[in-house]
């Protein structure tokens, strides 16, 4: 069967300063396809994207676009014909409700009186919504009210009431639970049978069979190569990928302590979205918490360092009660917390990778309180040096490093903190299988040289692979434990759900 | 990549003695550039201390009405025929006590910055109408107003202490933890409080700080004026932000400096010494200098765009 491809490139070149982010690029999208591209952080694949969409102009070589050569000037211009993206940002107007962000500067109007059209404007919303399979998200308030999951499926949903042709998603599902995922891949299939074509982002390979008909590997912003999934072994398709072998993705030597390190006792909170959780974590253990978006994972991890206050339960550390927690008083007495969201909690952005490093112990890294710039370089230098941190200079800005590499930039402001206890919350969101497997490695030898992990996690295989325990969350509560020998995929979705919806 | 925006400051700053000397024999002589020092000296004090509040990503527009205030209490206490140590320490006290609800205001009600301290500006001012009654104090001890118009070897005391202060803050500001806390706040408040940085110790303390200035300044301008009454500081009003400002610290924090508050000093009180000397009418200067300032940030938010315009090109990493 002879097709003609939507949209295909020929030999374009992308020139970034100092760097060549797309080099003598072909390819090639069919309608009706699912085409991933895999690659890992810096390959070219957003780059590839954005060249599609008008978001970056191409210098060299030609796209066209059903037969016809095409240069857009920007993501509106590509939106008009056809080619619609979601990126891996968010990029919702946090004060406006759902249906005034999906139809943001294009509002339907009563007749031409330039009024807007509210009720057909929820009533196409809901219709969207529907067809995504979510429609219990609350129309009414604004976006930043909603978990970063919903906001991704709005992103969604936002791109399909454009009617695109081409669809590219950036890693779309780097925030959503399996649930939401399969409702996502089942619209991907609905759109794939009407014709539509679709670019796929993603770090995860255990989507790749799921939903994807062809893979292409990008590298150092060169094609390397474009199957059919299926075609290749996991093994081979990393080793293309990363350019070297990877052995053994999850790694974990087993020394628990015997006393708990950290005990939680029916701790609560005031808005009920934690309630009566009781755990404990000891040290060199990695302990899982599983659970569904919105289960109260992230909020349970909140109460326990203090950034909210419970209202009922006890928390002890090496079985002293601690009371009057703040984040100040647990980063003093070794917690740390990496959290979910490394722009907005993790990193100052614009401020040095040094300056970043230290932020979390200045008080024990500069005991006499006086900073001097140099000795600040210096300790940043080695924690740099050991988690192997992308960069040739650690007074270079930390935005200018690639997703994995930032992670790492904040698992060494935990380390250079002295943390024994790091509550870890999706640590690998959005990042690449090279920086994952070194970050793994890096949890494992952690815990082995005494410390402690609590692993907040929506990657499941990632949670099997690295705890020695597991919580499971529903609404609020821990549904469940289990430990290593008696883990299935099977078991931890059926605890996730509650029995009822299986 | 940290931008050093001060340095379009001192830019400017050249620039402007360049072409000042050109047209004016006058201008490019050690007495001028004595008499720019001694006029700016007390700017200089007042904007020292608002750089902190400034980096943090807040605002303080309290800084002139707690000199007033500072300024017609140490005068009260001074007449009073208390000591001028005592009278200096106490009166410092009220830029302590501002500060303090300032920062409270702030960081525990969670006031935005520009309201709280605005209703503060009030407050204080209303406080120093009150105390004086309408009336003006003046007839100091001269040991007090040496403070303001003495010299040690030629050098103006004035200049003396403000290069102290100067010298101490940036000491505070850039090689203290709390100085760099100032910082992390200032970049990402979210991120600071995740880290375990006191945001709300570190706040007050950047307001304490400010005020203290604001009191030093007030107390300074009482003696070189020889004289206290409660309106006495309204000229350096939002003078004192603007000199942060054009010193190139970011209204919303993480960037800038206590250097490039001097230069934004030097900058605002050259400007107008440069109008004194040509002649120029004082009832246009006021205007003349408004209109310097927008260009003079035009300027910078030309540079300063574009340097936001870069860094958001992501660069893949090497």
């Amino acid at each position: 069967m002879e097709r003609k491809p939507i949209l295909e490139m020929k030999k374009v070149s992308k020139q970034f300063p100092g760097v060549k982010a797309l080099d003598q690029v072909d390819f090639c999208l069919y309608p009706g396809e699912i085409h991933i591209l895999a690659g890992e952080n810096g390959a070219g694949k957003s780059t590839l994207s954005k060249c599609m969409l008008g978001i970056c102009q191409h210098e060299e070589g030609v796209i066209l676009y059903k037969g016809e050569k095409v240069s857009f000037h920007s993501a509106g211009e590509a939106a008009g014909k056809g080619i619609v993206a979601v990126h891996q940002e968010l990029s919702m107007i946090p004060y406006l409700n759902v249906s005034q962000n999906i139809f943001f500067g294009r509002e339907p109007t009563i007749g031409h009186s330039g009024l807007i059209d509210q009720r057909k404007m929820t009533e196409d919303t809901k219709l969207i919504l529907q067809e995504l399979n979510c429609s219990d998200i609350d129309l009414q308030v604004p976006v930043k009210k909603l978990g970063i999951a919903e906001q991704q499926m709005i992103e969604i949903a936002k791109a399909l009431s454009f009617q695109p042709q081409i669809l590219i998603l950036d890693e779309p599902t780097s925030s959503l639970t399996s649930h939401e995922i399969q409702s996502l891949f089942q619209k991907l299939r609905q759109l794939k049978a009407r014709g539509v074509a679709i670019l796929y982002i993603s770090h995860r390979m255990e989507e790749y069979e799921q939903i994807g008909d062809r893979i292409t590997v990008m590298r150092d912003g060169k094609r390397i190569k474009t199957v059919k999934t299926g075609d290749l072994s996991e093994k081979d398709l990393i080793r293309l990928i990363v350019g070297r072998d990877i052995h053994e993705f999850y790694q974990r030597t087993m020394v628990p302590d015997k006393k708990d390190y950290l005990r939680v006792i029916k701790i609560s909170d005031k808005k009920h979205k934690v309630n009566a959780c009781s755990m404990n974590v000891k040290r060199g253990e990695i302990v899982g918490i599983a659970g569904l978006m919105g289960a109260g994972r992230t909020e349970l991890a909140r109460l326990i360092f203090g950034i909210d206050k419970p209202s009922s339960g006890e928390v002890y550390f090496d079985d002293k009660k601690v009371t009057g927690r703040s984040p100040e008083y647990m980063v003093k007495n070794g917690v740390g917390f990496l959290t979910e969201d490394r722009k907005r909690t993790g990193l100052a952005i614009n401020a040095s990778i040094a300056w970043n490093i230290v932020a979390a112990g200045l008080q024990s890294l500069f005991p006499t309180k006086i900073i001097s710039e140099k000795k600040n370089t210096l300790i940043a230098g080695k924690y740099a040096d050991q988690l192997n941190i992308a960069t040739p200079d650690v007074k270079r800005s930390v935005g200018e490093l690639s997703g994995g590499n930032q992670q790492k930039v904040v698992i060494a402001k935990w380390l250079a903190a002295n943390t024994k206890l790091l509550i870890f919350d999706e640590p690998t969101r959005g990042i690449d299988v090279g920086a994952k497997t070194e970050i793994y490695k890096w949890m494992d030898q952690f815990v082995s040289e005494g410390g402690a992990i609590l692993m907040i996690s929506s990657d499941l295989q990632e949670l099997m692979g690295m705890c020695d325990r597991m919580y499971v969350m529903r609404q609020g509560t821990i549904a469940g434990s289990m430990t290593k020998e008696s883990y299935s995929a099977a078991a931890i979705g059926q605890m996730m759900m509650g029995e009822k919806e299986i | 990549m940290r931008k050093k925006r001060h340095l379009y400051t001192l830019a400017a700053l050249i620039i402007l003695v360049i072409i000042s000397s050109a047209i004016n024999q006058d201008f490019f002589s050690v007495s001028n550039f004595v008499t720019i020092l001694r006029q700016s000296g007390i700017l200089l004090i007042l904007s020292l201390g608002l750089t902190g509040v400034v980096l943090t990503g807040n605002i303080d527009l309290s800084v002139g009405s707690v000199a007033a205030l500072t300024g017609c209490v140490c005068g009260k206490l001074l007449v009073a025929q208390m000591s001028i140590g005592t009278s200096i320490m106490l009166s410092m006290g009220v830029g302590v006590f501002a500060g303090l609800c300032n920062g409270i205001l702030v960081g525990v009600l969670n006031l935005p910055s520009f309201v709280a301290t605005y209703g503060m500006n009030m407050v204080v001012s209303g406080l120093a109408v009150i105390v004086m009654n309408g009336g003006v104090i003046y007839g100091l001890p001269e040991g007090f107003t040496n403070l303001g118009i003495g010299s040690i070897k030629g050098v103006p005391v004035l200049i003396i202490i403000a290069g102290v202060l100067f010298l101490v803050l940036r000491f505070l500001y850039q090689y203290t933890i709390f100085g760099r806390r100032i910082y992390m706040i200032g970049y990402n408040k979210q991120a600071a409080r995740y880290s375990g940085i006191p945001c709300l110790k570190t706040l007050l303390g950047a307001y304490i700080v400010c005020g203290l200035t604001g009191s030093l300044g007030g107390i300074l301008l009482t003696a070189r004026l020889n004289a206290a009454d409660a309106g006495m500081s309204e000229t350096y009003g939002l003078q004192i932000v603007a000199a942060v400002v054009l010193g190139g610290t970011s209204l919303l924090g993480g960037e800038g400096s206590v250097t490039g508050t001097v230069m934004g000093t030097f900058l605002l009180t050259m400007i107008v010494n440069i109008m004194n000397i040509n002649g120029i009418d004082s009832n246009w200067q006021n205007f003349a200098l408004g209109i310097i300032i927008l260009i003079l940030v035009w300027f910078d938010g030309l540079s300063f765009r574009n340097s936001l315009y870069l860094s958001r090109i992501r660069l893949p990493p090497l």
